[in-house]
């Protein structure tokens, strides 16, 4: 194929020499070779990745809400099956009924009238966002420190990345015994508390052994210091990321408005603020923006460190996995999935839509 | 920085006005560090000395506290875990009292070698099994992954065909959908194709490349010039001869440093082992050392553990440490990007 576009090229460059004037017919046909030979190879060279992504993504993505509205289980055949007779399959109790049951599936709570199931994991899962503030802010001053013009920047960045690299699973049972009741940090801070006890460690606080209403309280009570634990660990643990965006950030900021600033009497704090912040507001956009759609999605941590599916810690995900592989009800998981799609979708369309307002 | 401009105007003040001894001495010692008040004029290299010192400070506490789990957990793997039980893990600060340096019989690695002979025995499977899985779950789709995400990326990046742009936003448009949503039905389809029972689950979905690293390579060829592919055009290569010849080896760095980080990606992927995974023997080692948790034989040593989470980590951080200016410069290169 190669040596015939050259061919055919060769041919016409000659026949210009021999011609001088080219006649249109001739000059259009090398052309359209070129071009095919282009849209061949571009095609091809993609090829793997759309089929990647078309198998594993989109095509999973429309199972997945073809399922949510079904009553479909891996023991009702095979998935074929399920396509061919997808109207057979949709739940009796009408389509919507997942996204019902969701909404209004009460549990109950220990000590106390419990709460709707999906309202106690999504307060987990927000609630653990408020590391994300606080990531927010180390890390920038941790990155506006190793921007300064010192030696071994590099050597800090790379120290401050560590934990990032480092498995979860590893990290998650160094911190268990961190936190222990005679452990590192109760040493350090001198006390003997219970962090990882649930509503033991409010007995221990408050000095009596029977939870009275407010410790017992699914929201704000129990389990309160293991998801303090969870916040902190998860800050340890990606503040090297954030960093290392910041730091590139920071780099790029412009010297000269910064020394025109100077010049006019501003001092660091000033400059800081009124220069380098609005230079750097684009990667504290991005930082923000994908640390709430990876927020959203916290699972393996409170799992593994706690129980698995306990309504006082665990994240939402886990309820798509409990439901949807633990418990063998695929469709009602689907449908818990596909809830939580819509909410990472809005929250993301609802930070971009803020981001919009500032440019006005 | 600032300090210095405030000289010209606290310089007049301080012949004519008249300060407390108090505020003198607050000047006296603040100057010491080498700010400048209406009382004493500070020096800018002092300035930036102590400046420079607190930065120190601050980044050298930050360091220990990213360092010190890490120190602890290599300490850890050491302590000595008497019959009854008796272990100095869970207090251990810095070293453990009684460590396994000091049991004779069976030497310094006590502990690793009890994960090497009976660590995995919960899930009936050997230490070296899981290994196995291991770096077959974090080199097979990664180098191939890699390659095709490459490709993809030459074609985004330098040819010319109808629908590029169509195809390249509906790609980016996939790392819109969460993965947990498509968790159940990833899991669905890979029980009907029978890849949950053969470890096939982790391997056939990374071998189709993925988005991010297509898309980081595409911004980083965008940066070789156009007029190297020309002059291949010219010399009669074609498309296949210049993605081997020219792509690959001018984009080894970006290759590289993205195929690192997929491989540390792969090596710590618990998830996927854990949901994806049905059968013991095909479990990768993050998902196998979380079952030891449950192990009688565990549950009063803990120590074993913790030295299996070494292992799980220290790979990792050994090619860390090799890569990490390739693997950083990389990460500031999306930073810059975006």
């Amino acid at each position: 194929m190669e040596e015939v576009v050259i061919n055919q090229s060769e041919a016409t460059e000659s026949a210009v020499v021999t011609e001088g004037v080219m006649p249109p017919k001739k000059q259009r046909k090398p052309i359209n070779q070129q071009k095919l030979q282009d849209n061949l190879w571009g095609w091809a060279f993609c090829l793997p990745l759309i089929v990647g992504t078309v198998w594993f993504v989109y095509s999973a993505f429309v199972m997945a809400l073809l399922l949510s509205f079904t009553n479909y289980t891996l023991n009702r055949g095979s998935m074929t099956e399920f396509l061919a007779h997808f109207s057979e399959h949709i739940h009796p109790q009408g389509a919507w009924y997942w996204y019902i049951d969701a909404f209004t599936h009460e549990i109950p709570a220990v000590g106390q009238a419990g709460g709707n199931e999906i309202g106690l994991y999504l307060f987990n899962t927000v609630f653990y966002m408020i590391g994300i503030p606080i990531g927010m802010v180390l890390s920038m001053f941790f990155a506006v420190c190793m921007s300064r013009d010192i030696r071994g920047g590099n050597l800090f960045r790379v120290l401050y990345y560590l934990p990032v690299v480092a498995s979860t699973v590893s990290v998650i049972y160094t911190f268990q015994i961190l936190f222990q009741d005679g452990g590192v940090i109760n040493q350090l801070l001198n006390i003997d508390f219970r962090w990882l006890a649930g509503n033991d460690s409010w007995n221990t606080l408050l000095g009596n052994d029977k939870p009275g209403n407010f410790m017992n309280d699914p929201y704000w009570c129990q389990g309160f210091f293991q998801k303090i634990v969870v916040v902190v660990m998860c800050v340890w643990k990606g503040l090297g990321g954030t960093i290392i965006l910041y730091v590139a950030g920071l780099s790029g900021v412009n010297e000269s408005t910064k020394e025109a600033a100077q010049i006019d009497g501003a001092n660091g704090w000033q400059i800081f603020w009124k220069v380098t912040m609005p230079d750097l507001y684009p990667v504290i956009f991005y930082n923000i923006v994908t640390a709430v759609i990876g927020g959203m999605q916290i699972y393996m941590e409170p799992e593994l460190l706690f129980a698995a599916r306990a309504y006082y810690t665990s994240g939402y995900v886990s309820l798509i996995w409990g439901y949807g592989i633990a418990d063998g009800q695929q469709a009602h998981g689907a449908a818990l999935g596909m809830i939580l799609a819509v909410i990472i979708f809005i929250l993301t369309m609802f930070q971009f839509y803020l981001d919009s307002r500032r440019k006005d | 920085m600032a300090e210095n401009q405030n000289i010209n105007v606290a310089a007049p003040d301080t012949e004519e006005k008249q300060y407390s001894s108090l505020r003198y001495a607050w000047g006296a010692f603040v100057s010491f560090f080498g700010f400048t008040t209406k009382t004493h004029r500070g020096s800018k290299k002092r300035a930036r000395l102590v400046a420079d010192i607190v930065t120190y400070a601050v980044l050298l506490f930050g360091a220990f506290i990213m360092i010190y789990p890490f120190w602890w957990m290599l300490a850890g793997s050491f302590a000595y875990t008497d019959n009854n039980g008796n272990t100095q893990l869970y207090t251990m600060v810095w070293w453990p009292l009684r460590t396994t340096f000091d049991n004779g019989n069976r030497g310094p690695f006590l502990n690793y070698i009890m994960v090497f002979e009976r660590g995995f025995t919960g899930i009936r499977q050997t230490f070296w099994r899981v290994l196995l899985n291991n770096i077959l779950y974090s080199t097979v789709p990664v180098v191939v992954g890699v390659i095709t995400s490459a490709s993809a990326a030459f074609s985004f990046a330098k040819i010319n065909w109808i629908g590029r742009n169509a195809v390249f936003y509906f790609l980016l448009a996939a790392i819109m959908v969460p993965g947990p949503s498509l968790m159940i039905s990833q899991y669905v389809m890979y029980v009907n194709l029978g890849w949950t029972n053969n470890g096939l689950a982790l391997i056939i979905p990374g071998l189709f490349g993925s988005i991010m690293t297509a898309f980081f390579i595409r911004q980083f060829l965008f940066g070789l010039p156009t007029s190297i592919i020309e002059a291949a055009k010219i010399d009669g290569a074609g498309y296949f001869r210049i993605f081997c010849g020219f792509i690959l080896p001018l984009a080894m760095p970006a290759i590289m440093a993205q195929g690192i980080l997929s491989f540390m990606g792969c090596w710590n992927n618990y998830m996927g082992s854990f949901l994806f995974v049905r059968n013991t023997q095909w479990y990768n080692l993050p998902h196998a050392v979380s079952t030891m948790e449950s192990q009688s034989t565990f549950a009063s040593n803990f120590a074993p553990v913790i030295a299996a989470s070494v292992i799980c980590v220290l790979p990792v951080m050994i090619l860390f440490g090799c890569f990490q200016k390739l693997i950083i410069g990389s990460l500031m290169l999306t930073g810059s990007k975006e």
